[in-house]
């Protein structure tokens, strides 16, 4: 053994390997050097933190020095493989090396147990609405009346205000005030023996019921008489959103809400969502399956090498399809449908779009390994019967390849409903449309019931399909 | 009659599979191919229905020039010589009915076909081959079901379908053992004397050879090394024929 090869991976490691003819050992052993003093060099230098940028754990800590050790254990052990090769054990630079880059990895990824335990309050604000899934509710009779009041007083005072919405009537005392002041509201027309629930609506038209002033954990509820008559007094409270001048008069509203049983369930208004989104998520699954599969079916020929390979444009056309299918198939269908979103505006259309291309990439790349892998044999013989290309196609190469394909588009059926509950949430159309919005209203209560709507329709989905492809094999 | 006429066959990979093959077959003939593997035996029998192009060189039959055919006329020439392979190839996710049917493909018109369609004379006659080959009961069993054995059973059945003149063989008892090999080779025989189809068959087995053969020619290299009768083969003209491995293709035959 010459003394160059060791003193060559002292140099550079793996240089000695690779001069005595180890490649694959020698570029390794390169690569995991560089890597290994890569990331040291990274985790020195500061980071450069302007008040947008998140800081990253222990970036630019000096401390991190202390890494060398390990590409430095490694550079000797390569010296000790080049002088004695097959000797020196492998697992030591990948144990090193491992270590590393997992102590590296836990601190970059911010892993923190303690976190998952002392956030337990606020997990039950969101449990606690889930354990009552708002899919259906008591049958009732709404009845509301509202009143337009000014916030605050413009200069000109506005005319006096009595709006009548159905049979209830409202009068206040003043059609404009300052958050804070006092107004008497007196209200005729209601249901009597019902409770009244106060409801504010702000300029931009989100609602806020209103709490007792002594115990703002509970909402207000009035007892109207026996004629449907009610007085009672109210804080104007502070609905002005955020960033809008609290000194400009904008139109608010007071509303007065009644709900009388009437036994019996109906389905919520969410729940009427949820039907409506689960319609449209199997729908959009049915279609982008058909559409992907009709799709999958000549780029899979296409890119089938046992048929691509006779010559060289045929070759260039195999390597290019296989290459997009390859592209496409990388890309979740949840990223191609925020392009589709953006060419064709946010709806079920876009979804289907989506989760269609990302099906056709898919299966185009099964069905043509279906089709590489069927047998030359039973065709040359059908070819031998004196058939023409259609009936060889008929009799020697369908027969072969349309239970898997059938097997593979079953499948895709199953990623398809899963895939279009969640395309929503970039805007795709189905559930995941309605669970972003209630997600970001902190709805708990449809969020679980769409949780539920979704759990039982992948699962009956998985059923259905498992049957079908049993049936199949 | 079928002529061969100085055949060439070279592969695009430049393989000379073929070199200026000259033989005669007369009507009627069980006319035995042998060789080692890779002498070109397979080649062979593919270029006579042109699953392969020869390179180069004519085939004439019953005056056709097969080698110039294209299109209807070579797909009419095809559907009259029926082909067993040596792995069966029967379409094994269909049923052992319909892979017979396949056999009558040629004469049928392609919608029907493709619709899956068959006569009932069809039927009946596919049924009729089933029945010679001793498996009509197998008729509506998935192919794969079959043994090696019953599925180049109904391999014969599919080639019946066509109604044949000729018979091509390629190796088709080499995947099955001695017992079933003459099983299959019988079928042939009796095909080749009662309905005077004539056969050509590649073996890899001496004593198969002096048992079925009208007459053999021997391929070394992709050259015809040797014409006649199985008699005149006899150990030295083997050895000859096959090498040095004769020994090893010998012990296969005590086998
Ligand atoms: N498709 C092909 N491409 C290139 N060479 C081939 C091909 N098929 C067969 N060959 C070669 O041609 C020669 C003859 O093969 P073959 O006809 O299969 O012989 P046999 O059937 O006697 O074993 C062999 O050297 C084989 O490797
Ligand atoms: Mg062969």
């Amino acid at each position: 053994m010459p003394v160059t090869i060791p003193l060559a991976s002292l140099i550079l490691p793996g240089l000695g390997q690779l001069l005595s003819g180890r490649r694959a050992r020698g570029l390794s052993i390169l690569g995991l050097t560089l890597t290994l003093l890569g990331l040291i060099w990274w985790s020195l230098t500061p980071q450069d933190l302007s008040p947008e940028t998140r800081p990253i754990p222990l970036k630019g800590d000096p401390a991190n020095l202390y890494w060398l050790v390990v590409p430095v254990l490694i550079w000797a052990w390569n010296v000790w493989d080049a002088a004695r090769p097959n000797v020196a054990p492998g697992w030591i630079p990948a144990l090193l090396s491992t270590t590393m880059f997992f102590v590296i990895g836990w601190q970059v990824a911010e892993i923190n147990p303690p976190v998952l335990a002392s956030n337990i309050d606020r997990v039950m604000l969101i449990v606690r609405p889930m354990l009552r899934p708002d899919f259906i509710q008591p049958r009732a009779e709404e009845r509301e009346g509202w009143v337009e009041i000014i916030v605050p007083c413009p200069t000109e005072a506005p005319a006096a205000a009595d709006s009548s919405t159905g049979e209830i009537t409202l009068t206040v005392d003043a059609t404009c005030g300052a958050v804070g002041e006092t107004l008497t509201v007196a209200a005729a027309g209601l249901t009597p023996d019902v409770p009244v629930e106060l409801v504010w609506q702000s300029p931009i038209g989100d609602f806020f019921v209103l709490r007792e002033a002594d115990d703002p954990t509970r909402f207000r509820s009035e007892q109207p008489d026996a004629q449907g008559g009610l007085t009672t007094a109210l804080v104007i409270p502070n609905a002005i959103p955020p960033g809008v001048d609290p000194t400009m008069p904008q139109e608010q509203r007071l509303y007065l809400r009644q709900s009388r049983p009437l036994g019996g369930w109906e389905l919520s208004t969410n729940g009427g969502f949820i039907l409506q989104g689960i319609y449209e998520t199997i729908a959009l699954a049915l279609m982008a399956t058909t559409l992907g599969t009709l799709g999958a079916f000549p780029f899979s020929f296409l890119a089938a090498r046992n048929l691509m390979g006779g010559n060289a444009f045929t070759l260039v056309v195999y390597v290019v399809v296989r290459t997009i299918l390859n592209i496409v198939r990388s890309i979740e269908s949840l990223i191609i449908a925020i392009v589709f979103v953006v060419i064709i505006g946010l709806g079920p259309f876009a979804g289907m779009m989506a989760v269609t291309v990302h099906t056709i990439a898919a299966l185009g790349k099964l069905f043509s390994e279906v089709i590489e892998g069927i047998d030359p044999g039973p065709i040359e013989a059908i070819r031998a019967t004196g058939a023409n290309w259609l009936q060889i196609v008929r009799y020697g190469v369908l027969p072969q390849v349309v239970p898997a394909f059938t097997a593979f588009t079953i499948y895709r059926w199953e990623i398809n409903v899963r895939a279009s509950t969640i395309i929503g949430v970039v805007g795709g159309g189905g559930i995941g449309f309605f669970l972003i919005q209630w997600i970001n209203l902190s709805d708990y209560r449809a969020v679980s019931a769409a949780f539920l709507a979704i759990l039982v329709v992948v699962q009956i989905m998985d059923f259905v399909s498992a049957r079908l492809r049993e049936r199949l094999a | 009659m079928l002529e061969v006429q100085h055949l060439h066959k070279v592969y695009p990979n430049g393989t000379r599979a073929l070199t200026d093959v000259s033989f005669q077959v007369e009507d009627g003939e069980f006319l035995v191919v042998i060789g080692l593997s890779g002498s070109g035996k397979s080649t062979l029998l593919r270029c006579i229905n042109r699953l392969i192009e020869p390179t180069q060189g004519k085939i004439l039959w019953d005056g056709t020039d097969v080698t110039a055919a294209s299109g209807a006329e070579l797909r009419g020439i095809r559907r009259q010589i029926g082909m067993i392979f040596q792995q069966f190839n029967l379409v094994k996710r269909s049923s052992v009915l319909t892979n017979v049917l396949a056999g009558r493909l040629g004469y049928v018109g392609t919608a029907g076909s493709l619709a899956g369609v068959w006569s009932s004379a069809d039927r009946a006659s596919a049924v009729r081959a089933l029945e010679r080959v001793g498996l009509a009961e197998k008729a509506q069993s998935r192919a794969d079901a079959l043994s090696g054995g019953q599925q180049q059973r109904v391999a014969i059945a599919r080639a019946l379908m066509q109604n044949p003149k000729l018979i091509l063989a390629d190796e088709p008892v080499a995947s099955l053992d001695p017992v079933l090999s003459h099983s299959i080779l019988q079928y042939l025989e009796q095909l080749n004397r009662e309905e005077k189809i004539t056969v050509i068959c590649s073996l890899h087995f001496l004593d198969l050879v002096h048992r079925y053969a009208t007459r053999v020619i021997a391929l070394k290299d992709g050259e015809v090394v040797f014409t006649g009768l199985p008699q005149e083969i006899d150990k030295a003209r083997f050895k000859e024929i096959y090498g040095e491995d004769a020994i090893e293709v010998k012990a296969g035959l005590s086998a």
